[in-house]
């Protein structure tokens, strides 16, 4: 048997797609409130009616009327653990993003103490630079950049957050985007070098490409790897059960390319290319 | 007393300075006694093969202790830890270099099937690329268990033939 990739002759292959898209945010965090409301108003106004109608049968047949119900009060717990729900921005640095960006920016909002800025996925570059470079930011290092498969997503399949830090300030700030599948946002390397091997880790693991990066390839998969094992549609159990074969030489072409490529020191580094 | 001592066969002149025995076996005492393995650690396993080669466990009383630098000077692979998908044509090169004879452990649950890592990147157990002679279970396993499981490599070295090797490489529908 020859070493291909395919998910459903694994042994256990059966994948649960979510079929939510939990993406944190304020406009959702409303919108949630607001239904989970309505819907108790609506049970509400039920036993209500229901309560009234037998309280006019019950006259109508001279017999003993009913109880009136009583609302439920929610209950509120000042020892117990509290959710950080969404909250509106009041940090300055938000405001200010929110002016200099105008229309890029999509949504604001502060949850757990944590600056969250979701950004238009066509002005990504711009946000970034802007973050980088005014004085009343300078948001100067990516301390991390990742990535999230929302299959179940509505008008997008992924969201990439770039997590920024402020080391004179000691603040943090994160930029999110959300990308349709096939969608190449532009890369941060042109901003923050350090995002190389981050957006090839997330290239490698959810098969995003970023537009002018130097060198998109994968980092952590074999090269000839087939598929991207963090997407939600990859089966988590069963595909180590394959069988490896190495009468193909699997490794040696591509390991003469890495090989001249690392100057015929067999390291898996990749050549700094030029300007 | 009860002692017959014209039972008692006195050795001669010619058998104090000679022993008999045979090609074979001399062969494979000599191989037996002188394992040498390959620098070769993947995951925690290797932690523990590094204290079984360590003074307290002292892996040189069966002639082992040399871990050499290169598998073109070794016998014997210890495969010790988790082998993923990545590292499986790097494990697959080395024992390619390495001379005939050799031999493998597997050391640990990981390198035996795969242990807890049933994932995509995982190999379920280093036998689906190379031959393994010994298995030694454990997560990690003790230096004893290791120490075990080499002396087990050497009773199967030391029962070895030459026939037998013969039959294996050029006749192998018989074996």
């Amino acid at each position: 048997m020859s070493y291909v990739f395919d998910p459903s002759s694994a042994p256990n292959a059966k994948v649960n797609m979510p079929s939510t898209a939990p993406v944190p945010g304020l406009a959702a965090h409303i919108a949630d409130k607001k239904a989970t409301e309505a819907a108790e108003e609506a049970k509400w106004q039920k036993t209500y009616s229901d309560y009234e109608a037998a309280k006019t049968k019950a006259e109508s047949e001279g017999a003993e009327p009913p109880k009136p119900p009583v609302r439920p009060v929610a209950k509120s717990d000042a020892y117990d653990m509290q959710w950080p729900v969404p909250k509106e921005p009041e940090d300055q640095d938000l405001k200010t993003l929110v002016e200099l960006l105008g229309e890029s920016v999509e949504e604001t909002f502060e949850q757990a103490g944590e600056l969250i800025c979701q950004i238009n996925k066509t002005a990504i570059l711009n946000a970034l630079t802007t973050c980088n470079q005014e004085v009343s930011l300078r948001y100067e290092m990516l301390s991390d950049m990742t990535a999230t498969h929302y299959p179940a997503g509505d008008g997008y399949k992924f969201s990439v957050v770039y997590h920024l830090t402020c080391i004179r300030r000691r603040k943090r700030l994160r930029l999110r985007v959300l990308i349709p599948e096939g969608f190449e946002p532009e890369s941060a390397t042109q901003v923050y070098p350090g995002a190389n091997w981050l957006e090839r880790e997330i290239f490698d693991m959810l098969g995003i490409r970023f537009a002018n990066h130097p060198d998109m390839t994968r980092i952590l998969c074999p090269d000839d790897w087939e598929g991207h094992p963090l997407r939600k549609d990859y089966p988590v159990v069963g595909l180590g059960q394959r069988n490896v074969d190495f009468r193909e030489d699997r490794s040696g072409k591509l390991m003469r390319r890495a090989m001249e490529a690392a100057g015929h020191l067999n390291i898996n580094l990749k050549p700094i290319k030029a300007d | 007393m009860g002692v017959n001592k014209a039972n008692i066969a006195v050795p001669t002149a010619l058998e104090h300075i000679l022993m008999l025995t045979k090609v074979e076996q001399f062969m494979n005492w000599s191989r037996a006694t002188s394992v040498w393995p390959v620098t070769f650690g993947l995951a925690c396993c290797a932690i523990e093969m590094m204290a079984a080669g360590a003074s307290r466990f002292d892996f040189d009383r069966f002639g082992s202790g040399i871990f050499r630098a290169t598998p073109r000077q070794a016998d014997l692979m210890i495969v010790a830890g988790t082998v993923s998908a990545k590292m499986a044509p790097v494990i697959k090169t080395i024992y390619d270099q390495m001379p005939e004879p050799k031999w493998v452990i597997a050391m640990g649950s990981c390198a035996t099937c795969g242990g807890p890592f049933d994932s995509y990147a995982t190999i379920q157990g280093v036998d689906k690329i190379v031959p393994v002679d010994v298995y030694i279970p454990g997560c990690p396993p003790r230096p004893e268990s290791l120490i075990y499981g080499f002396m087990k490599l050497q009773d199967k070295i030391m029962n070895s033939s030459l026939a037998d090797k013969y039959r294996e490489l050029f006749e192998p529908a018989h074996s």
